[in-house]
């Protein structure tokens, strides 16, 4: 599977997410299915822009593909990542 | 009118006499920007430790304010010598002086009492210094010396404790100490290698080059080196909070372009409209968050020096550049890069864009989020009283 094939999970480092957790989301690449690991490209970023939008839950968001995760951990995490991989999706 | 492109960077690094947890030299500083004056006083207390540090304490705290006020010289020297306690061993009221007071673009005055003769260097050069000696009625036995120089941008000027000049006394090959000779010869060689060298890397390295004329590395007296330095300065810009207008977001992100100094965008929101307007991707590396410590890693972008995370860690080195002594809890890596940087400029520029991220108010967060202007007024009143450094301020 070539990089941009990759389903793209990005955590977001910043402040609320960060207080409310999402460092602990940097243990996501370790506990990561071996089958899955090929299959998703993890980074940190910024700022999702998300907390102040009603829309969503609470942090820590992560975004996998174009869905946004809420209250982010990694079982959950993982647990999206399963979905869209069944469902035959990547980033595109 | 202050001449913007003259910083006078004043530093003092001391090392105390072996055994004693306060340096029985002390000096200070002040700005007084409306005047276009520097002041610096260094004065060494007879003895070591408390006492030496009580009666170098006054006779800074008593010096600067004669000179701030512009009173007699001799007067003022007077007063030190009449208010000063009597030690009882030796049976004399004594501290040592040097008084800088530096008029950028005018006549600077020195006043010294018995430290070592200040230095005048001028692209590496040892100006001829001309003293007027005084001599008080009430203390025949004391000369107080006055030197009117013309400090020009790139001039540096150094004082030290005779710790430093009596550094290495009787050693074999050092017989008299390193004197003022073998002090000069090691700062002129220093600027040589690095011309632009700071007055703070300057005054460290000549107090452990002195301690290092001591038999056994020892401080065997309390060794202070002062330098103040006319220089360009060193700029830094640093760019925190979202535009109040997101119309405004393309202007603010083009003060990162051609900035003649330091760059850094603190805040997640930050660093994305500035990689969205700039076009220059922004990335984090996941790995280093566990090797961060307490805060968000910092992240990387092109031409800018340090990406970080906002409030927390702007509060975090706010704290941290507040505290004395010094906090004992590990630094993250973020607040070890910024506080680096803050410490090497001169000049630092704040723009503070003012749009509030609500979320951060959230009373449900597991701390307190204190609002950007207010920790940027915290870190602009704590770099300019401590660090002595020029702080700009402007809300965007």
């Amino acid at each position: 599977m070539s990089e941009t094939n990759k389903i793209k999970v990005e955590i977001c480092l910043g402040t609320t997410c960060y207080v409310l957790g999402s460092f602990r989301l940097s243990a996501l690449e370790e506990q990561l299915p071996p089958e899955l690991k090929s299959k998703v490209d993890i980074v940190g970023c910024a700022c999702l822009n998300v907390c102040h939008d009603r829309n969503y839950g609470n942090a820590p968001f992560v975004r996998i593909g174009e869905r946004i995760v809420d209250n982010a951990t990694v079982e959950k995490v993982i647990g999206v990542i399963q979905e869209i991989v069944s469902a035959g999706g990547t980033n595109e | 009118m202050p001449d913007n492109d003259v910083f006078v960077e004043m530093e003092c690094c001391q090392l105390c006499h072996d055994g004693e947890d306060v340096c029985g030299d002390d000096y200070r500083f002040e700005r007084l920007e409306n005047e276009n004056r520097h002041l610096a006083v260094l004065s060494d207390g007879l003895g070591s430790g408390i006492k030496a540090n009580l009666l170098a304490c006054m006779t800074t705290t008593m010096a600067l304010e004669f000179i701030r006020s512009n009173m007699d010289v001799l007067l003022s020297a007077e007063i030190i010598m009449d208010t000063l306690p009597v030690c009882e061993v030796r049976r004399i009221s004594y501290a040592t002086f040097s008084i800088f007071d530096l008029q950028i673009g005018g006549k600077s005055r020195i006043i010294e009492m018995d430290n070592p003769p200040f230095i005048h260097l001028r692209n590496g050069n040892d100006l001829k210094v001309n003293r007027q000696s005084m001599v008080s009625e009430r203390w025949p036995d004391r000369r107080v010396r006055l030197a009117e120089i013309y400090a020009i941008a790139g001039d540096r000027l150094i004082a030290f404790s005779d710790g430093v000049t009596q550094a290495g006394l009787g050693q074999p090959g050092n017989k008299f100490g390193w004197r003022r000779e073998g002090a000069l010869a090691f700062i002129q060689k220093a600027i040589e290698k690095d011309p632009a060298i700071s007055a703070r890397d300057l005054s460290q390295m000549v107090v452990m080059a002195a301690r290092g004329q001591n038999k056994d590395n020892r401080c065997i007296d309390d060794i202070s080196c002062m330098v103040i330095y006319l220089r360009k300065p060193r700029r830094m810009r640093l760019l925190t909070g979202p535009p109040f207008r997101a119309d405004s977001d393309a202007a603010y992100a083009d003060l990162v372009r051609n900035f003649d100094g330091k760059i850094v965008l603190s805040g997640g929101t930050t660093a994305n409209i500035v990689s969205r307007e700039l076009g220059r991707p922004l990335e984090v590396d996941m790995k280093l968050v566990m090797k961060a410590g307490s805060l968000p890693p910092p992240a990387k972008m092109k031409g800018v020096d340090l990406v970080t995370e906002g409030i927390l860690t702007l509060t975090d080195v706010a704290q941290r550049l507040e505290a004395d002594p010094p906090l004992t809890t590990p630094v993250p890596l973020v607040s070890k890069e910024l506080i680096a940087l803050f410490r090497a400029s001169d000049e630092i520029e704040f723009v503070v864009g003012t749009k509030v991220n609500e979320a951060h108010q959230d009373p449900s967060l597991p701390v307190d989020l204190e609002i950007r202007r207010n920790i940027v007024r915290r870190l602009k009143h704590i770099l300019e009283t401590k660090y002595r450094k020029r702080v700009l301020l402007r809300y965007f």
